[in-house]
């Protein structure tokens, strides 16, 4: 008897043996460089991208996923389905743990939206969850949401950082310990130096996440970042090193730099409720003038996407009309003429020194707008004055600029051109109606089409000059793989990371 | 004695209330809401409505300030909005970086200071004098963070003997902590003894040229004994004066070499504070750090009192 039992043993022992050794080892801690501290960890009261990178699927998820390639999957919900845009029912996975231990049900995620809906929460999106008319729990893992109005987009709201499911009895310590279904649970922040994130063991999907350990330490001057990781002292730097570095460390064979898109869109504003902004011509002239080549390699050193409209490649409905408008400075003379400034006029940029990119350009397309005879000048002013002069924001009644260049972030941020408040202050009714048609779309095929059109009439209409996308730079050592390519979100996605063996 | 005490103490009060004012109404007038900016470009009206009555930005200032003050007298600074966390207990906690630094880069500046300006004195109008002299003007030229920069490039990245920076904190045994505070508190401290040098230089040539000293030489006294029993501790007095005054440009300095080293200190909670408009922090910091100069300028000058009896009966 005893002699079977070795017999099985020693078999199992050579079936164990024989499995081919896993690529990626399992376990390990990782040491990440972020620019910024997050403003508390709360995602549903605060907007700020600080947060998502640290808490957004590493601690805490939501129902559907952007995945690396920008596309929608299912992730707490298993699937879901609508047939009129108006009413949408998901079917959660079943045996999702909080890092609490409680399971997740669909009374949670009626919880987590009407939060959202509720304007005592102070939800920094609101907007976008107002469409919601009612939840209805089905049973468990069944829950439907109607809407008020049919929205294509709700999918993507759904996605969004500020949808993620927590449990309802960890609503109060949001801000300081995030509770979620994520695959690290956040062990300790030290305010100014770092936050820990820890392994969840009892995480959804098997397998993941390879990592034991992370920390995000907080390491806001570019210098610094380099000098700690060329030191060792970290091993990946997330966010804040400055393309003058890439190239350098393209040729450390101890180092591998990924480079790729976010949804960061770096844009020229021009003050559209001011003279001589407010003619197209001027408007076309300033894009005719601008040798956006030259700029992304004057700025960036060459690291982006050069853009034509507000929308960027990892949008689905991204359109390339960056060649309606082309490089021609005699063009651009012949309409500033025709507007009625033949000898140029003068105009100030005021840009915020806090991201390095927008003086950078400025400097470059100074130089260009010369050409042309538009003699600008910049005044760098810091990130407050910005947002109450040229941002406007209240008590300001009208911004206080000519120029400006700032990058946008969001994803699906088109509609701020069909805000005539917005600090551009163009209004063009023909533009906020196609924009109005887009949103109540239900068709992909429609939407297709009408973001199309709204891209080449900004194109041709010049509200603003959009420059280039804002490329994705992580620099780790070498061996860390797992990382996304692109960003489609502002999470630091860190569940499928490891070291290679 | 105790009258010249009471009067710098009641002197220090005044400048205390002095600076609650300045402090207080500084930050009101900085351009920009503080609500929006600590919500971001996209937040709604009524969001930023909400934390504006929360943060007291709608009641009128005078009432505002009162309640600051009247809070802050009992060591309740006010909770941060980034971190929701009691002002004073973040302030605690950044101390065990920035003291510890501003201290060890005092030991460095005095140590650096004193030597060379007693030597700058005794070598007076002669090589080692002026070469202690250009010394020290090129100290004054090098800014802490590039000095800081270069001690990282050759210590950490080249050598490697230390960390680029960070601070893990006292937890993990006291060395490691010194450790990670030495290059920040040698870009910071060593290069600072131009002043210090100056007066040590001024007042031991002072004190060289009174007539005890010359009497001691007369009896025999030799050069060295002169020197350190009989000159030293009489020049001391100018030199704290400004010893105490370079302890408050340092905790300055601390910020750049904090932002420089990624340290967790009370500089860069200013900072990064400053451009979130985290008011209570920032007015929390300053006012901590404002009151702590102020204090330690009336504790040199009681000391002051104690050591030179001429000083107590102006």
């Amino acid at each position: 008897m005893r002699g079977i039992a070795v017999l099985v043993l020693t078999l199992a022992l050579a079936v164990a043996l024989a499995a081919p050794a896993p690529v990626q080892a399992q376990g390990g801690a990782l040491i990440v460089q972020v620019a910024t501290e997050p403003p508390g960890l709360d995602l549903t009261t605060n907007p700020s991208s600080a947060i998502a990178a640290v808490v957004f699927y590493n601690v805490q998820e939501a129902l559907v996923k952007v995945d690396k390639h920008g596309k929608l999957v299912p992730w707490l919900a298993e699937r879901w389905y609508t047939t009129d845009s108006k009413n949408y029912t998901f079917f959660l996975r079943k045996g999702v743990r909080f890092h609490n231990g409680r399971e997740l049900k669909a009374a949670d995620v009626k919880f987590v939206l009407e939060r959202a809906v509720n304007p005592e929460t102070k939800h920094p999106y609101r907007v976008q969850y107002e469409n919601i008319q009612d939840v209805i729990v089905k049973d468990d893992y069944t829950i439907s949401v109607t809407l008020k109005r049919p929205e294509a987009n709700f999918l993507w709201t759904v996605a969004r950082q500020g949808s993620v499911i927590y449990p309802r009895e960890a609503v109060e310590t949001l801000k300081t310990q995030p509770l979620g279904t994520g695959p690290f649970t956040v062990s300790e922040w030290v305010r100014g130096d770092r936050i820990v994130l820890t392994r969840n063991k009892d995480y959804w999907q098997k397998g993941l996440p390879h990592l034991d350990k992370v920390t995000f330490r907080f390491i806001p001057d570019p210098n610094s970042a380099l000098a700690a990781l060329k030191a060792g002292d970290i091993d990946v730097s997330g966010f804040g090193l400055g393309p003058e570095s890439v190239d350098e460390l393209k040729k450390d064979a101890r180092y591998q730099v990924i480079v790729g898109d976010t949804t960061n869109d770096v844009t020229l504003s021009m003050n559209n409720s001011k003279k001589p902004y407010s003619d197209k011509r001027v408007r076309l002239a300033i894009t005719h003038a601008m040798n956006k080549e030259e700029v992304l390699k004057g700025a960036m050193f060459g690291y982006g996407k050069i853009l034509g409209s507000n929308v960027d490649p990892l949008n689905p409905y991204y359109v390339d009309v960056s060649k309606r408008v082309p490089y021609d400075p005699v063009k651009a003379k012949k309409l500033l003429a025709e507007a009625g400034y033949p000898n140029g006029f003068e105009a100030t940029f005021k840009v915020a020194p806090q991201y390095y990119y927008t003086v950078r350009s400025a400097e470059v397309i100074v130089s260009q707008l010369a050409k042309v005879g538009i003699r600008a000048r910049i005044q760098q002013v810091e990130w407050g004055q910005w947002l109450s002069q040229v941002f406007c924001l209240k008590p300001c009644e009208n911004p206080d600029y000519d120029m400006s260049i700032i990058g946008h972030a969001e994803a699906w941020d088109i509609g701020n051109f069909a805000n005539p408040k917005y600090y551009f202050r163009w209004d063009n009714a023909e533009f906020q109606k196609l924009f109005k048609e887009s949103e109540s779309a239900v068709e992909d095929k429609k939407r297709k089409e009408l973001y199309g059109k709204m891209q080449t009439m900004l194109a041709d209409e010049a509200p603003a000059v959009w420059l280039f996308m804002h490329p994705r730079l992580v620099v780790t050592k070498k061996g860390v793989t797992g990382l996304w390519k692109d960003l489609p979100i502002p999470s630091f996605d860190l569940s499928e990371v490891a070291w290679q063996k | 004695m105790r009258r010249y005490v009471i009067r710098r103490v009641a002197a220090m009060a005044a400048t205390l209330v002095f600076v609650s004012i300045l402090v207080f109404v500084v930050i009101r007038i900085l351009p920009g809401d503080p609500a929006l900016i600590i919500l971001g470009l996209e937040a709604s009206p009524d969001t930023v409505a909400r934390l504006r009555h929360s943060l007291g930005l709608d009641r009128p200032l005078p009432i505002q300030y009162v309640q600051w003050v009247g809070h802050a007298v009992a060591g309740d600074l006010g909770r941060s909005v980034q971190y929701d966390v009691p002002v004073a207990s973040l302030i605690l906690s950044r101390l065990q970086v920035t003291l510890p630094l501003t201290l060890l880069a005092g030991g460095f500046m005095v140590a650096a200071a004193i030597p060379l300006g007693v030597f700058a004195a005794t070598r007076h109008r002669r090589w080692g004098d002026y070469l202690t002299m250009v010394l020290s003007q090129i100290g004054v030229a090098v800014p802490a963070f590039w000095a800081g920069l270069l001690l990282i490039l050759l210590f950490s990245v080249k050598l490697g003997w230390v960390q680029a920076g960070g601070f893990d904190g006292w937890s993990q045994g006291v060395w490691p902590a010194v450790r990670s505070l030495l290059l920040p508190a040698v870009a910071l401290g060593l290069f600072q003894f131009a002043v210090l040098a100056r007066t040590t230089r001024s007042a031991v040539l002072e004190v060289l040229r009174e007539e005890y000293v010359k009497t001691a030489r007369a009896k025999g006294v030799g050069e060295g004994a002169v020197l350190f029993r009989h000159a030293l501790s009489n020049a001391m007095i100018p030199v704290l004066t400004v010893a105490g005054i370079q302890l408050g440009q340092l905790i300055a300095g601390s910020i750049i070499l904090e932002s420089v080293f990624y340290l967790p200190g009370l500089g860069r909670l200013a900072l990064g504070a400053i451009t979130a408009r985290d008011l209570p922090v920032v007015q929390g910091v300053v006012l901590f750090v404002a009151s702590l100069i102020v204090v330690i300028n009336v504790a040199v000058d009681i000391l002051y009192g104690f050591l030179d009896p001429r000083i107590r009966y102006e």
